[in-house]
């Protein structure tokens, strides 16, 4: 029984005195909670109301009332851009305050919703607009006149969750590969004496390099198609993209991360070291980028900073290509984003990268 | 008794520093055309230091390395050309086999190789589809030997090249050796095993301490030291129990 114990304790030690046991077991964890906290959760269960008011100050107070719902997520924003975000599904319903509106006043609103797709959500958004509308009619003064809130049918393009999940699934792979494929693979060279054996014949260290940047980078473009093909052929992805594109950034994307991958492989001397830190850098990014969940229900600091993120900028450029077909210039921002990232990511791992 | 060249590895004052300590401590010798060269020592004498320091793989605190008329310091690209290394700890590419090495790192010298011709050498013809992994000890440093010969060097280092290898395979190394050698090669070699300088070197540095302190052909030093009074303590014995060894189980070397 004894040696039971003593056995528990010595492996104790062994664990606790790894440097890393201490930052995953206990550090870690933590970490994820905090950023979970602040991704709001509960946001998922309210409705997404875009208002276009066209009414200016007067549009004002029936503004603020509207907010002040907390069923609605409200966002104000021009008609095209709501209407457009409404065809995507980013919003539930879009009202609109039309130019001619006052408190009171003849004039009624629309309110616009893709009724087919998201009946709860339209006839609910509906009912709590006219509740609110008719408690501020009764409030101001007795016999103002009821304004009607009218929702329209609006058929947007029934986009479902795996036309959001896959592009992001897409961008984590292709970060997958590039870090965990690279430092993965390198440390191991590294440990195993390989490549000193090649250091001594008179090859380039930059040859090989090449070699392997472009052997991943042919791996993730099949990657990325096998996925998109499957995704479009079983999975109903509603891709309307220049593949081209897709392709492009796929590559920009790959060539950050393949960047870091290096960075991580010079610095760690063993598969030991490269996991923690690779992970360190891979989960917030996955938790934040807009991977799994939308990144509008995140608060508004965050949302910023994790704006910077290449995974971000990977994510949403893919999927805007995909499937909202946009164009070159209308994902110029993600591919500027990813070439400054790639920029960066490249000379830290030329400064870091090491042979032993 | 072999015809040497003309000196085709000159190191004069050979210093290298980890820290504060000089684990090459000004270290000077010569090496002349198809001589096997052995430096013998301890461990931790500084022996794989300074290969590694000829071979280019370190950078020199002091001194100068003149390897078939090139400054090792300086001309390191073209010094890697005429060089062939088999390294103390190292290992080749998991997924490839025997044959693909040896075709890819006569890419690295741009040549093309027959790999077989080269697997002959080394009496690993047969295995020229393995992959490293499922071979031998011995066989793997015979492997690393053929991809040291890949570029036809002037110069081999081998680094304790039969460490951990049983008697039959240790003694059919020294076969290949002395033959590459016969083929016009020159050979420098590291070992702390005393029986593989006397039956392989032709002159010998002894390394203590980052320093050579002693360099002679092997049977000059024996002489010196029994010409200074010098006996073995026991009688010596008409055969030792490698002898026995070696007529119980032959010469045939053992392969899995």
């Amino acid at each position: 029984m004894r040696i039971k114990w003593m056995l528990t304790l010595a492996s104790m030690k062994m664990f606790f005195r790894q440097r890393e046991a201490i930052l995953w077991t206990l550090l870690f964890p933590l970490l994820v909670v905090v950023l979970f906290g602040f991704v709001k959760f509960n946001g998922l269960g309210t409705i997404d109301m875009g208002v276009v008011n066209e009414a200016g100050p007067a549009g004002e107070e029936l503004l603020s009332r509207i907010r002040s719902v907390t069923t609605f997520e409200v966002a104000e924003g021009t008609r095209d851009d709501e209407m457009a975000r409404l065809a995507k599904g980013e919003r539930d319903l879009v009202l609109v305050i039309p130019s001619g509106y006052t408190q009171g006043g003849a004039a009624g609103l629309t309110a616009y919703g893709d009724v087919e797709a998201k009946p709860q959500m339209t006839q609910l958004g509906g009912l709590v607009l006219q509740r609110e509308l008719d408690e501020a009619a009764f409030a101001g003064a007795p016999g103002l006149r009821r304004t009607l809130v009218t929702t329209l049918p609006f058929k947007s393009r029934n986009l479902t969750y795996i036309d959001f999940l896959l592009p992001g699934i897409l961008s984590m792979s292709i970060m997958q590969a590039g870090i965990f494929g690279v430092a993965f693979g390198f440390v191991t060279l590294k440990k195993r004496g390989i490549l000193r054996r090649l250091w001594v014949t008179p090859i380039r260290p930059n040859d090989f390099i090449i070699a392997q940047v472009a052997m991943r980078l042919i791996v993730i473009m099949m990657q990325m198609a096998i996925m998109v093909g499957v995704g479009v052929l079983f999975l109903h992805l509603h891709f309307i993209g220049n593949m081209a594109l897709i392709f492009l950034l796929g590559v920009l994307g790959a060539v950050v991360f393949l960047g870091f991958g290096f960075s991580l492989a010079g610095i760690s001397k063993s598969e030991d070291q490269v996991a923690p830190l690779a992970n360190l850098i891979t989960l917030p990014m996955l938790a934040l980028s807009g991977v799994f969940f939308s990144r509008t229900n995140l608060p508004g600091f965050v949302r910023s900073v994790t704006s910077l993120f290449p995974l971000t900028y990977l994510a949403d450029g893919l999927r805007s290509v995909a499937i909202d077909g946009a164009s070159f210039m209308q994902v110029m921002p993600q591919i500027l984003g990813l070439l400054i990232w790639g920029v960066v990511s490249c000379v830290v791992a030329v400064r870091l990268f090491r042979w032993e | 008794m072999t015809e040497y060249g003309e000196i085709v590895l000159q190191v004069d004052d050979l210093v290298k520093r980890y820290g504060g300590v000089a684990a090459v401590d000004g270290v000077s010798f010569s090496v002349r055309a198809r001589e096997i060269f052995g430096i013998l020592g301890p461990n931790g004498a500084g022996k794989t230091t300074t290969l590694e320091c000829i071979e280019t793989l370190r950078t020199v605190d002091a001194g100068k390395i003149l390897l078939g008329g090139l400054d090792v310091r300086t001309q390191a690209h073209e010094v890697k050309r005429i060089i062939g290394v088999q390294l103390q700890s190292s290992s080749f590419f998991d997924k490839l086999s025997l044959a693909e090495l040896l075709v890819l790192f006569g890419e690295m010298y741009g040549r093309r190789v027959d790999p077989l011709t080269l697997l002959d050498e080394v009496e690993l013809r047969d295995r020229a589809r393995s992959q490293v992994a499922q071979l031998s000890g011995g066989q793997k440093q015979r492997f690393s030997i053929a991809a040291a010969l890949v570029n036809d060097p002037v110069v081999i280092f081998l680094d304790e090249p039969t460490t951990g290898l049983d008697p039959q395979a240790r003694r059919h190394l020294w076969g290949v050796i002395k033959r590459i050698r016969s083929e016009g090669k020159t050979i420098v070699i590291t070992t702390h095993y005393m029986d593989e300088a006397e039956e392989l070197c032709d002159r010998v540095a002894i390394m203590d301490a980052g320093k050579i302190i002693a360099m002679a052909p092997p049977h000059e030093m024996i002489d010196a030291l029994v010409a200074g009074g010098f006996r073995k303590e026991k009688v010596e014995r008409l055969a030792s129990l490698e002898d026995v060894f070696l007529s119980l189980t032959g010469h045939t070397i053992r392969d899995e």
